[in-house]
């Protein structure tokens, strides 16, 4: 009896505890939030330092505002501009643990650099580079979400033809690797259309003087000015353009997106300009972008560019991938590899190399502020791989 | 555009880059070393104008003493930190830490100013007048007017005046002075004073239609060298006659299909008259003054060149 009475509390005991563990089995878990390692490995000193800050603070803005359930890691390393620099950096951060994914240089011979260790490490580089080569080395590491040049200067020529209506144009363009890759494929638009230019010229970086160019430009029978410059020689150029009075429609590269560089122009010298770019935030097509513009002026009290945009779509992208369950390096790479992810800019979509972005939008300054109107979209097709 | 037009851009752009290397000569002849932040000190110039731009709202022209003055307390402080201490070392040790002098404005810059292209207010104002027939810029007729008046002062200042004897004598032979009782150091650190000065000068002339970067200076020390190398290794009226050279060469040379249009028919005319060939090209013509005159067009005032 003594047994019987001792053992149905027991079995009460057992039975109870059992429930309970039924029952906590039944109830949803707490998740500990996702932790992934997203170290920001950027240009923020060197010629490409304005450059490199823009991009720096996208990718903080994104990892520091993450979406639900996940809390990054991260910490900002200056690259500098020379490749070893790049190098040191990932590999430093590589050998501090398990690195989910890298904000990587948007300097193109940095990224070059870093591609075999990615490729060796299996981990997910975003950029902004602009540099072709990138994405053309099989690396399945690489994603860019800066339209590739085939896509912003496809949309610079595309503009100039539909509402310049341009028939001679001349195309003046750096000697760098950025300047010649633009030209070449400015060329290869303008030849699609049917047209050839009337003057060429490569400036070198250090060109002050820009009238002369100008003037030959114009002795050339030019009817229209492309450029494909960095942001102070494009602002150099529009001064120069702006006191010879001129008179010929410019269509520039992104330097002339870029807020710094527009800040060293009157906007009466800057009028009627127009400008290719991936994305113009501080135009604030839209409540997001507004909401974007908002938070970046408050955070860094300056004006985001589209590096900055699109490097804040890039790590968007990446957060987003971890909190639908990509936890490590080769969830995320899937991710980024097959997913399309609606970005503040436009929609991202891989094309099976790694570009990510393919919409590119028309800017053009009024004469009266400093601040674009966004005139046109282009949308290109995603290439088949 | 007219002949006359081009000459007084080549003109404007010369002289400032005459500041630049008259700086860097001077600091050659009274050290014997070469000061490789020359070029940052233009930089510096130029953030230093920008800032006194933003807090005093006056056109530069009013900036420039104060900015003289400035540059020059800067000067001070790079000869005792990086040129007094190394003083009886060979003058690769000077060299070395000019360079670091450099690095260390570049940085500093980019930590206080940001990366970001910044513009200089204008010597007088913005804008362009007619003068002497053609339209030019008022900011390049300023810019001609501010360095002759600095290039004649300086003239004054070294051939006229007891204290400028005393820096000739000592950038010409540093014992010899010493034994008849300059202060040898002091002479130098002045030197310092007035290289840093003219480069600050240069900065604000600079600044306003080229713009500041923290790593615009390297553009200007390479020119500066190119310019004494050109005009003789330590040779003040070299130092001048160099930097116009180079702004010939800038300016005038892509723009001669302009003032002989047969040359714009001629094939790749473009190509052959562009800004990179004559980049190409005052290579070239230094190359052969070196060759026919390896003493530079004024000969050398100094034998050494590192």
């Amino acid at each position: 009896m003594s047994h019987g009475a001792s053992s149905w509390p027991r079995a009460a005991l057992v039975v109870s505890s059992g429930l309970v563990a039924a029952l906590l089995a039944g109830l949803p878990a707490i998740a500990a939030p996702a932790t992934p390692d997203i170290p920001v490995l950027v240009p923020v000193t060197g010629f490409l330092a304005a450059e490199g800050a823009s991009q720096r603070n996208g990718a903080l803005l994104a990892l520091q505002n993450p979406p639900a359930g996940v809390q990054p890691r991260f910490a900002v390393t200056d690259t500098g501009t020379s490749p070893e620099g790049a190098v040191n950096a990932l590999e430093r951060a590589l050998s501090d643990g398990d690195v989910t994914a890298v904000v990587a240089s948007m300097l193109g011979t940095q990224m070059l650099a870093m591609l075999p260790i990615a490729l060796e490490h299996k981990v997910p580089l975003t950029t902004m580079s602009g540099t072709a080569d990138i994405t053309r080395k099989g690396n399945p590491y690489v994603f860019r979400f800066f339209p590739a040049d085939s896509v912003v200067k496809g949309a610079q020529v595309r503009y100039a033809i539909e509402a310049d209506h341009i028939k001679a144009p001349a195309v003046i363009y750096q000697t760098t690797a950025y300047g010649q890759s633009g030209h070449a494929e400015i060329l290869k638009a303008l030849d699609a259309a049917g047209i050839k230019p009337v003057f060429e010229d490569a400036l070198d970086v250090s060109v002050k003087d820009m009238q002369p160019v100008l003037a030959k430009a114009k002795a050339a029978g030019a009817d229209s000015l492309l450029l494909q410059l960095h942001g102070g020689p494009t602002a150099l150029f529009l001064k120069a353009a702006a006191s010879m009075n001129v008179g010929l429609p410019i269509i520039a590269g992104s330097g002339l997106a870029q807020p710094s560089t527009v800040a060293l122009l009157d906007p009466a010298e800057i009028k009627g300009a127009c400008a290719e770019t991936g994305a113009s935030p501080v135009s604030a097509e839209t409540p997001a972008m507004q909401g974007f513009l908002d938070r970046y002026r408050a955070a860094f009290h300056t004006d985001p560019d589209g590096f900055a945009l699109g490097q804040y779509d890039a790590t968007m992208m990446v957060l987003d991938a971890v909190a639908h369950g990509a936890t490590d390096a080769a969830g995320v790479t899937k991710a980024l590899s097959t997913e399309s992810y609606q970005g503040l800019a436009m929609t991202y979509k891989s094309d099976g190399h790694g570009d990510m972005a393919h919409s590119a939008v028309i800017i053009c300054y009024d004469g009266k502020s400093h601040i674009p109107a966004i005139v046109k979209h282009y949308d290109f097709p995603i290439a088949a791989p | 555009m007219a002949a006359s037009q081009l000459l007084l851009e080549v003109l404007a752009l010369g002289a400032a880059y005459a500041l630049v290397a008259l700086g860097f000569v001077l600091i050659l002849n009274a050290t014997g070393a070469v000061n490789f932040s020359q070029g940052d000190m233009v930089m510096a110039g130029g953030f230093g104008a920008v800032v006194l731009a933003n807090a005093l709202h006056v056109p530069g022209l009013v900036l420039l003493p104060l900015l003289l003055v400035g540059m020059a307390a800067l000067g001070v402080v790079v000869a005792v930190a990086a040129y007094l201490p190394l003083r009886r070392r060979p003058p690769d040790a000077v060299f070395i830490s000019t360079i670091a002098v450099g690095i260390i404005l570049q940085n500093a810059a980019n930590h206080l100013f940001g990366a970001e292209p910044m513009a200089a207010p204008p010597l007088l104002s913005a804008g362009r007048v007619r003068f002497a027939g053609i339209e030019v810029s008022i900011q390049s007729l300023a810019i001609i007017g501010v360095a002759a008046l600095l290039i004649v002062g300086l003239q004054v200042l070294f051939v006229h005046t007891q204290f400028g004897r005393r820096l000739r004598a000592t950038a010409q032979d540093r014992e010899v002075a010493m034994a008849i009782g300059i202060p040898v150091d002091r002479m130098v650190v002045v030197t310092f004073a007035i290289g840093a000065a003219l480069a600050g000068a240069a900065g604000l002339l600079l600044a306003n239609a080229f713009f500041v970067t923290p790593t615009a200076g390297a553009d200007y020390m390479v020119k500066a060298y190119i310019a004494v190398v050109i005009g003789g290794w330590g040779s003040i009226p070299g130092a001048v006659a160099g930097a116009l050279l180079i702004a010939a060469f800038e300016v005038l040379y892509p723009s001669l299909p302009l003032l002989i249009p047969a040359l714009l028919r001629m094939p790749q005319s473009d190509a052959v008259f562009s800004q990179t060939t004559s980049t190409i090209m005052l290579d070239v013509a230094v190359l052969i003054i070196l060759v026919a005159r390896p003493g530079g067009l004024f000969g050398e005032a100094v034998r050494q060149r590192p």
